[in-house]
């Protein structure tokens, strides 16, 4: 449900008044003096509008029109190249992020997923070998450079910086400016930020380009910031929010005190201001603050209404009525800074409480696709085209709040309504992408699959620690009904396509249970190979209080395990060769089969040494180790913040229940076609080649993917 | 002394240039505002954003996608059924505004649309009488201080007569002309100041008078209308002479668009 703006409601009265208006209009029409004219300017407004919309049209029609020929010869010239070969005229690409297979499997056995059943039947299911490790920015950038993490950079979100251990996103490098006057107390940036993707590797839809293909690409991850190609792109996960990280949410409240929120969020007060209550939303950094961290921020009002359950809030010059657990639309932000500068983006307000207290959530102040800051689509115009087609959309990489229902800020039902509404954005883009992309590829990763799992695995476990209290009958069938939307969403894309369209279904990893930590900092610890300065039991956040000169061992995002390499890490202390790979064989030879002691289920099944599942120009990179978790466990998340704790295994009691980040033979993803794939153990990696392949293009010599044999055909 | 004489120095002062422009100029600042404000409560604001918004989207599809010839041409179609949705938008709210705006500008075309008649400059009487047969039985009687320069001409085929006449001194004259058994009567200002001016007494509906009368109807006998050739006045501007509704449209208009900007008002 979504809030409303006031706005005049005069309708009926000009229902009424339609006869009179109309007699008027005919007589002025057909009086027969110059008098008619006098409609006067609001009919210029209305006539000078559309005449303009109408102008404009008619310079690009006269554009087109005289450079069609160029254009059209180039293209049948290209075209000859590349469709001459062409089994397909065009390729169209669901990404379900986290889709599994089991439950996949399952489902369909179950019959409750129809249009995924008739593709298994008719076309091709295969279990889809995932990276090393299985997480989303490293497959997603896998299955568009088709070469393995060594020749793209992504081995995690985050990665580490070796001169102080801290970590970095690893996708994107944004800095500001680097030039700056000083006026006043005011420090202008002179110039534009820069934004260096990490990435690399070139996506298999720059190949297409090259070749005259055109492509709609439609939020695939680790595609910020957006490279020019010849087609059209909106970039998905690791887009950041206004404040420039990968999602703040907000609470405001009226409630005195509160715990520090673990990550993710930021507590605000509200205050009484007259007869309203006030508060604000964090925003950037001040650009004028020359560095100094001081927070921009938009103040908004709040009036409540006790009595209809419901409060005005006002920002800016919008004003909006909110009811008690309901969200409001997309609404525009402002933060001022100095000089007329100032930052925009779009968030949602969604009201928590009114009594006793008044709580209001809002979401990451999202880049305004239709005004962005930063450039999130190619061509720029493209996210503009969207929002002004569809309104404004989500733009954050990661655009599910789940840190706000990990905190428990959010609720189940607050979260998934605002999964869904991203969602149904996603699907008006696809099946716009798919109407404007009739020949060449079209592809489009829906994020709902993962984080919906994510959040309530939960629920499909009789004694998952997180749902230990909440009975069976009382357990929603979320996942169930996600897979059936999503289900629903491939019949609707099979009936617009035709048999010249190959059709796949792909996810980058499975699904499984988190039910226990596993904080290898702190085994790390206790086995001897990190250590904490004199007096500390335990570290906090990025190895406060490790001492690093007695320090062998680490670890910090989700897989990967480093050593503290002499002449690597700025305090570096294992001398690189023998020792370095002989402290790896002891390392593996110790954490693999590493058992929990609670139930004796095994946390490690397998550690697995960067030189051998990586080749690349960028593996010195690479974590040194990538521990592959067993079902049920995942790193701790004290120790993806690289925090040293008493405990190697505890439960994890947060609703982020379900992971993938664990050994990735145990996590495969899906791979539906509407196609015969007569291979027998496709990856990820064989994507970008077989859809080369297939759109008859030369494959380039580095891919490390092997084109799969793709029979004729179709599941309709 | 009348007021907008009193009003004219201090005016024209202000501003710098003549009282017609300068009142013209001020109508339409208010005028434009106030037509934005009733487009705002008597429209769908939001569904005329969302057609402007889907517009502009379509003519971006041209732009994105501008060598797939199919997606062209459909997204010209959609721009002109945008089009056309944003006009039927629009449509009911400029109708709304249209009407009284209609009848306050008929009624400031008095004012602006004609100049009164100068002392001592001719001007002409056309009397359109029912029939031809009735033309010999029309005779004109002149107020005192008004004289005629030339005999009336007759012409039947337009079942009209005509009198050529001219006035002494400033005033407001009424004519009297007398066609049969009726007589009926028209007036005549000869001012130099900005004044209210009726070209034409006629016998018709209200509808059709409203546009060009200021004076009741005639009651419908031998005579068919009387019309004094004021001349038509124009206003200098901006170094060119306009028309005043001219000058009034595009002057409101830009008043409309800079202050739908400033209130935030979707037209």
């Amino acid at each position: 449900m979504k809030g409303h703006f006031s706005t005049g409601r005069r309708r009926q009265r000009v229902v009424r008044l339609t006869p009179a208006l109309l007699f008027v209009l005919v007589l002025m029409i057909l009086a027969p003096t110059p008098s008619h004219a006098y409609a006067g300017p609001g009919a210029g407004f209305a006539v000078l509008s559309s005449f303009w919309t109408l102008f404009v049209a008619f310079l690009y029609s006269v554009y087109a029109f005289l450079t069609w020929p160029f254009r059209h010869l180039l293209r049948l010239l290209r075209r000859r190249k590349s469709y001459a070969k062409a089994q397909i005229k065009r390729a169209v690409i669901l990404g379900f992020d986290g889709m599994d297979p089991e439950l996949a499997e399952r489902f369909i056995q179950q019959g409750k997923l129809p249009n995924l059943a008739k593709l298994r039947e008719q076309g091709s299911f295969r279990k889809l070998r995932t990276t090393f490790p299985p997480i989303s920015p490293v497959a997603w950038s896998t299955f568009m450079t088709g070469v393995n993490p060594g020749k793209h950079n992504i081995y995690d979100f985050l990665a580490r910086d070796t001169n102080n251990y801290l970590p970095f996103l690893s996708s994107a490098e944004i800095k500001g400016p680097k030039r700056s006057l000083k006026i006043g107390k005011y420090t202008v940036p002179l110039g534009k930020p820069t934004i260096r993707g990490m990435r690399r590797g070139t996506p298999f839809w720059h190949w297409l380009g090259r070749a005259g293909i055109f492509s709609s690409i439609i939020r695939v991850p680790v595609t910020f910031p957006p490279e020019k190609f010849p087609g059209v792109l909106l970039s998905g996960m690791c887009v950041p929010d206004l404040k420039g990280s990968q999602g703040t949410f907000c609470l405001c409240t009226t409630r005195g005190s509160g715990d520090k929120f673990r990550e993710g969020g930021v507590r605000v007060p509200i205050e009484r201001n007259g007869t309203g209550l006030r508060s604000y939303i964090p925003g950037p950094e001040d650009p004028l603050g020359g560095g100094a961290g001081k927070e921009l921020r938009a103040d908004f009002q709040i009036n409540p209404d006790p009595r209809s359950n419901q409060a005005r809030i006002s920002i800016d010059s919008q004003s909006l009525n909110l009811k008690v657990g309901e969200y409001s639309e997309w609404i525009p932000v402002k933060f001022k800074a100095g000089l007329g500068f100032s930052a925009r983006g779009i968030c949602r307000f969604y009201l928590k409480e009114l009594s006793p207290e008044v709580e209001v959530y809002v979401t990451p102040v999202n880049i305004d696709p239709g005004h962005p800051d930063l450039p999130i689509s190619h061509p720029v115009t493209y996210s503009i085209y969207l929002s002004k087609l569809f309104g404004p959309y989500a733009t954050l990489g990661l655009a599910e709040d789940t840190w706000a229902l990990n905190e428990e800020v959010l609720d189940d039902q607050a979260f998934l309504a605002q999964c869904y509404a991203n969602h149904e954005d996603r699907e008006r883009m696809l099946f716009d992408a798919l109407d404007k992309t009739r020949q060449g590829l079209c592809a489009c990763v829906f994020d709902t699959t993962d984080r919906v799992q994510h959040m309530f695995w939960r629920y499909l476990e009789e004694d998952h620690p997180a749902a230990r209290n909440v009975p069976r009958e009382q357990r929603p069938n979320v996942i169930e009904d996600l897979y059936r939307r999503m289900d629903s969403l491939i019949g609707r894309v099979m009936s617009q396509i035709d048999e010249h369209t190959l059709l796949l279904v792909v996810s980058d990893h499975g699904f499984k249970s988190f039910a226990r930590c596993v904080n290898l900092n702190a085994w790390l610890h206790q086995n001897g190979y990190l250590a904490l300065k004199e007096g500390k039991s335990e570290s906090g956040d990025w190895f406060e209080d490790v001492d690093w000169s007695r320090t062998r061992a680490y670890t910090m995002g989700l897989n990967g395990l480093y050593l503290n390499l002499k002449g690597r890490e700025r305090e570096g202390i294992v001398p690189p060769g023998a020792e370095a790979e002989a402290l790896k064989n002891e390392l593996r030879e110790k954490l693999n089969g590493l058992a929990d002691p609670d139930s004796g289920r095994i946390g490690v099944t397998g550690v697995f040494d960067c030189d051998a599942v990586y080749a690349g120009p960028y593996v010195d990179n690479a974590p040194d180790l990538i521990v592959g978790y067993g079902d049920g466990f995942r790193a701790s998340w004290d120790s993806v913040m690289g925090k040293v704790t008493g405990q190697v295994f505890e439960d994890n009691l947060k609703a982020w229940s379900g992971d993938h980040c664990i050994d990735p033979r145990l996590v495969p993803g899906v791979l539906f076609s509407n196609r015969k794939i007569n291979d027998e153990k496709p990856a990820i990696v064989d994507v970008a080649p077989t859809i080369l392949k297939l759109f008859g293009l030369q494959l380039p010599s580095h891919f490390d993917g092997k084109p799969w044999t793709v029979g004729a055909s179709v599941a309709g | 002394m009348r007021s907008s004489t009193i009003l004219w120095p201090a005016v024209a002062g202000f501003f710098s240039i003549n009282l017609p422009a300068a009142l013209v100029l001020l109508l339409s600042v208010v005028i434009g505002l106030l037509m934005v404000v009733i487009f705002r409560y008597t429209s769908n604001q939001k569904a005329i954003h969302v057609a402007k918004e889907q517009l502009k989207a379509h003519l971006l599809a041209v732009r994105l996608f501008q060598d797939q010839l199919p997606v062209v041409l459909s997204s010209y179609g959609r721009i002109l059924r945008g089009t056309g949705r944003y006009l039927r938008l629009a449509l009911m709210p400029l109708l709304i505004v249209a009407l009284p705006l209609t009848f306050l500008i008929l009624q400031l075309d008095r004012y602006f649309g004609w100049t009164p008649l100068a002392a001592g400059q001719p001007f002409l009487v056309k009397v359109k009488a029912n029939t031809a047969d009735a033309l010999d039985g029309i005779s004109l009687q002149l107020p005192a201080g008004m004289t005629s320069t030339a005999p009336a001409i007759h012409i039947p085929s337009e079942n009209e007569v005509v009198w050529r006449l001219v006035a002494g001194k400033d005033g407001a004259y009424e004519l009297n002309v007398a066609g049969g058994s009726d007589a009926v009567s028209k007036s005549v200002l000869v001012s130099t100041a900005l004044e209210r001016v009726s070209p034409e007494r006629l016998h018709a509906p209200y509808w059709e008078r409203v546009f060009v009368s200021g004076e009741p109807t005639l009651p419908g006998g031998a005579v068919q209308s009387i019309a004094v050739a004021y001349p038509p006045r124009t206003i200098s501007f901006l170094g060119w002479e306009w028309n005043w509704i001219w000058l009034f449209f595009v002057l409101s208009l830009a008043a409309g668009f800079l202050f739908k900007s400033i209130l935030g008002i979707e037209i």
